[in-house]
């Protein structure tokens, strides 16, 4: 019980109808995965994106830290995940710096 | 695959009506995953919640649900598992609604060991009616209530438990959510009253007029006033001010309840004084 199907060859995948934008789940990620966009839907002015899903680790902490059930990862055992690198790393610490918002390419 | 919380929840009052990075929405989800490790059928689960941020709980999660009156959270949930003693009962307090109005309910749910789950979501602030002083808030802090700062010595939700007599005593934060469902899934196992004292944030009425900054910012100060059981045993005494154990800090058999009633029904069946 309690299980959904997962897009196929997705690792994370967001509901922004659900996100208020409260930046906790790009605070969490140590792979600069997410970032947010800016959006005229919520009060914040943002909603959470997924910007390089091909970095994920699968760690789940995103999911886990939502309090707004806006979030889903894969199961390790269906898709198979990257490693953390230094470059993903640098991305992240890059995106909390840039006040949880993408950073321009 | 993924987790499905959809299954748990009434999705037509989705997206909940709490503040962003409300850590009330972590502890629904961690009682969700908690409740779908245990096995539990949501027909034989009853959530009670009371007046406060934390009372919109019941609202959200798809089982038998109480919203009861301000405080009266135990005294609800007391009269629906002796009536129901098969069934597993969660009530959810505020700070606010669990110690201060429902402080006195509070202490005799732990003193008679009744076979409830308690979770007091504490957020240090009265956040619904925008930042009264609480009995949690910490000394120090700008309330409406408190403006030029708080003197207030602050309340410590698990020692009034212990004193009480609650034989499952636990704390933990929004900040691990892996932790808090394993806390939640021991003390739903626990044969009676189970204490979960979980820290919460409250940026918006907590946070912002303390300049603690946005829901990030307020989870780190949440940080740094908890550490775990095993480090808090070794620290000394000043350094263990202002800060507070996390972990399972006591567990207990003692006689549930409930149990107790039965035998108080065999002998009004056979006319005779309860045998204890």
């Amino acid at each position: 019980m309690g299980l959904m199907k997962a897009p196929e060859n997705t690792p994370v995948w967001v509901n922004v109808d659900r996100c208020k934008a409260c930046d906790i789940c790009v605070d969490v990620c140590p792979a600069g995965v997410l970032a947010m966009v800016p959006s005229d839907k919520t009060i914040l002015g943002a909603t959470i994106s997924v910007q390089v899903p091909e970095a994920c680790i699968g760690c789940n902490d995103c999911e886990l830290h939502c309090p707004d059930f806006a979030i889903y990862v894969a199961d390790r055992k269906e898709y198979k995940f990257a490693k953390l690198t230094e470059q993903a790393k640098e991305r992240a610490e890059a995106i909390r710096k840039n006040h949880y918002m993408v950073l321009s390419a | 695959m993924a987790f499905n919380y959809d299954e748990y929840l009434r999705t037509d009052k989705m997206p909940t009506l709490w503040c962003w990075g409300c850590g009330d929405g972590v502890i629904l989800k961690s009682v969700i995953r908690a409740i779908d490790k245990l096995g539990w059928n949501m027909d034989d689960v009853c959530v009670v919640s009371g007046i406060g941020c934390s009372g919109r709980f019941s609202s959200y999660i798809d089982c038998n649900t109480v919203h009861t009156t301000h405080g009266r959270t135990v005294a609800y949930a007391t009269g629906i598992k002796l009536a129901n003693p098969d069934k597993h009962v969660i009530v959810v307090a505020g700070d606010g609604d669990g110690l201060a109005i429902g402080g006195n309910h509070t202490i005799h749910g732990c003193r008679r060991n009744i076979d409830l789950n308690f979770i007091l979501i504490n957020n240090f602030i009265y956040g619904l009616t925008n930042s009264q002083t609480s009995p949690t808030t910490p000394q120090g802090m700008w309330t409406v209530t408190a403006q030029y700062g708080n003197v207030d010595p602050t309340f410590d939700a698990c020692k009034l438990a212990e004193g009480a007599g609650a034989t499952f005593i636990a704390r933990e934060t929004v900040n691990d959510p892996r932790k808090l469902e394993k806390m939640f899934v021991e003390g739903f196992k626990h044969k009676g009253f189970s204490f979960f004292d979980v820290f919460s944030n409250c940026h918006i009425n907590l946070g912002r007029k303390n300049k603690m900054g946005e829901a990030v910012q307020n989870l780190e100060w949440i940080d740094s006033i908890t550490v775990s059981k095993k480090k808090w045993e070794k620290l000394s005494e000043e350094e263990k001010a202002g800060k507070f154990p996390t972990g399972i800090l006591k567990q207990e058999e003692k006689p549930e309840y409930c149990e107790l009633y039965d035998k108080v029904i065999e002998a009004a069946q056979n006319k005779t004084k309860v045998q204890l």
